[in-house]
């Protein structure tokens, strides 16, 4: 017999860490995430070949934007893919009825999931984010008098981080009653896309209730990046503190209703 | 089976009721239908019935996958579905795949964690399941590598790993050679004799002949017969099910070819 009380925070944050682990694991081994990783730094990389380019920008700051834009970009398509198909290869194996007919609370097992892929998520920034960093040092060394700001790059790789993880969230919700990996990842992108369009939309109008959606424009790095300055201290704790009232409310409606599903 | 106080049952279906919508029409499916069964510890209960029947819809009510519409499902006297509930039982379900990248200890030591048992006995544990499965040497293997018959046994050992008061087991035998089979009917003999309650679903009658005190056949989601096999058929359970013929033949040829 099980000898721990299956009750309580503790016993709730092991089980929670141990559905992240597990999930971690299980998405570093998706061929996917090899695909997007190895597509992503190739990218990254192509900033050198485009910076003849650059419209005029500084060349140290279109390498950044541009690896900033694949970080959020393909970050994206990996939040949401990932998610989708982490989610779905346990249910439609049956491998997640071994887990949910143990004392494992559902909303357990989706704040698991969620945590496994922020944590591919942040490892695949770091990653990109090490690449631009090289490549920025190796440009600043051949430029003179060029200097990289790498706190903000470090900031600015932070709020990406944060944004593609709040797609994880949304493709998330959709999973929780969705029936196939591919709706739901489908479904995660074009809530992704609102949420990046949801600036545009004015006060008030027919549209105005998209607002309740989280406005993943708040999270640009580019301007970050741009500016001379690195973000404030009250800037970053703003964006951490609005990320962490999406994720939360996001982890919460998933829980909701994945706790309604039968299987 | 009437007259004992409620929590001594391990297993109590009353009157329990579950249907299915039918896509997105508003028809739907009756998938049980007034449903009522008891089961003490120490008992094996076999539900047969065709395809559709209704087997594991129960066996999933049971293991809390989904909820009662109609009636009460309680195990141990605790809702099914309920955090008490489910640490009391362990679940194999149908044809199960399991994450290929993982090992077999691996796997289990997730089992293991997400039932909470403690560390020290844990490893102890998983090497008696594995044991038990014939997947000693299979342990350290990626599960991708794993023949439908060896993620049959892993599945079982994960559903008896931490010890459970209530096995359910939804066609265990689906997939297991005939050495396999004998192993998983003398395991159902011993974890009932060790005072556990086992309920699992089965096509073959004559395994669950030999193995159930309590029997009952569904059809269409509706209990046709229920009882044990003395009732239902005049004669006692075999105590000690000898393999036939030809698997006394087949286990030779296994056992000389190694």
């Amino acid at each position: 017999m099980a000898e721990f009380p299956h009750g309580g925070p503790s016993a709730s944050f092991r089980r929670t860490r141990l559905v992240a682990l597990h999930t971690l694991g299980e998405a570093l081994r998706l061929r996917l995430t090899a695909l997007l990783g190895m597509i992503g730094a190739a990218v990254v990389v192509g900033a050198l070949a485009l910076r003849e380019f650059n419209f005029g920008s500084a060349e140290l700051k279109f390498i950044g934007d541009f690896g900033l834009g694949a970080i959020g970009g393909f970050g994206t398509l990996l939040a949401a893919l990932a998610t989708a198909q982490l989610f779905f290869s346990e249910i439609q194996g049956r491998a997640a009825y071994c887990v949910l007919t143990r004392p494992v609370r559902r909303w357990e097992y989706m704040a698991g999931k969620f945590i496994g892929v922020a944590g591919l998520l942040a490892l695949f920034t770091v990653a990109m984010g090490l690449l631009i960093a090289a490549l920025l040092a190796v440009r600043a060394a051949q430029l003179e008098g060029a200097v990289v700001g790498w706190t903000a790059l470090a900031c600015a790789c932070a709020m990406q981080w944060l944004k593609v993880t709040l797609v994880a969230g949304m493709t998330l919700v959709v999973c929780s009653y969705a029936g196939s990996a591919l709706f739901a990842s489908g479904a995660g992108l074009i809530l992704a896309v609102v949420a990046h369009l949801r600036s545009f939309v004015g006060e008030g109008g027919r549209f105005g209730w998209i607002k309740v959606w989280p406005n993943l424009a708040l999270f640009d790095a580019e301007s970050v990046l741009a500016a001379t300055h690195p973000p404030s201290a009250s800037l970053l704790l703003g964006c951490a503190g609005y990320w962490a009232v999406y994720a939360l409310v996001f982890i919460g409606i998933a829980s909701y209703v994945f706790e309604q599903r039968e299987f | 089976m009437n007259g004992r106080a409620r929590q001594e049952w391990a297993v109590e279906l009353i009157g329990f009721g579950k249907s299915y919508r039918a896509g997105w029409s508003a028809k739907s499916l009756t998938a049980v239908e007034s449903l009522t069964l008891r089961l003490a510890s120490g008992q094996v209960l076999g539900l047969l019935g065709p395809n559709g029947s209704g087997k594991s819809t129960t066996l999933k009510a049971l293991a809390g996958l989904l909820r009662p519409e109609r009636g009460e499902v309680l195990v141990y006297g605790h809702p099914a579905g309920s955090l008490a509930a489910r640490a009391l039982v362990g679940y194999l379900p149908e044809l199960p795949q399991f994450p290929a990248h993982l090992t077999g200890r691996e796997f289990l030591l997730y089992c293991a964690g997400l039932s909470s048992l403690k560390q020290d006995r844990t490893l102890a544990r998983i090497e008696q399941t594995l044991e038990w499965g014939g997947l000693r040497d299979a342990g350290p293997r990626r599960l991708g590598t794993y023949s439908k018959g060896m993620l049959q046994r892993l599945g079982l050992a994960q559903a008896i790993l931490h010890d459970p008061a209530l096995v359910l087991l939804d066609e265990p035998a689906s997939g297991l050679d005939p050495a396999g089979r004998l192993a998983l009917n003398r395991l159902i003999r011993d974890l009932a004799a060790q005072g556990k309650a086992i309920v699992f679903s089965s096509h073959l009658l004559a395994q669950a002949e030999q193995l159930c005190d309590q029997l009952a056949i569904l059809g269409r989601g509706r209990l046709l017969v229920a009882g044990s096999p003395a009732d239902l058929l005049g004669s006692a359970r075999v105590e000690s099910p000898e393999p036939s013929r030809l698997e006394q033949l087949y286990l030779e040829k296994m056992g000389s070819h190694g």
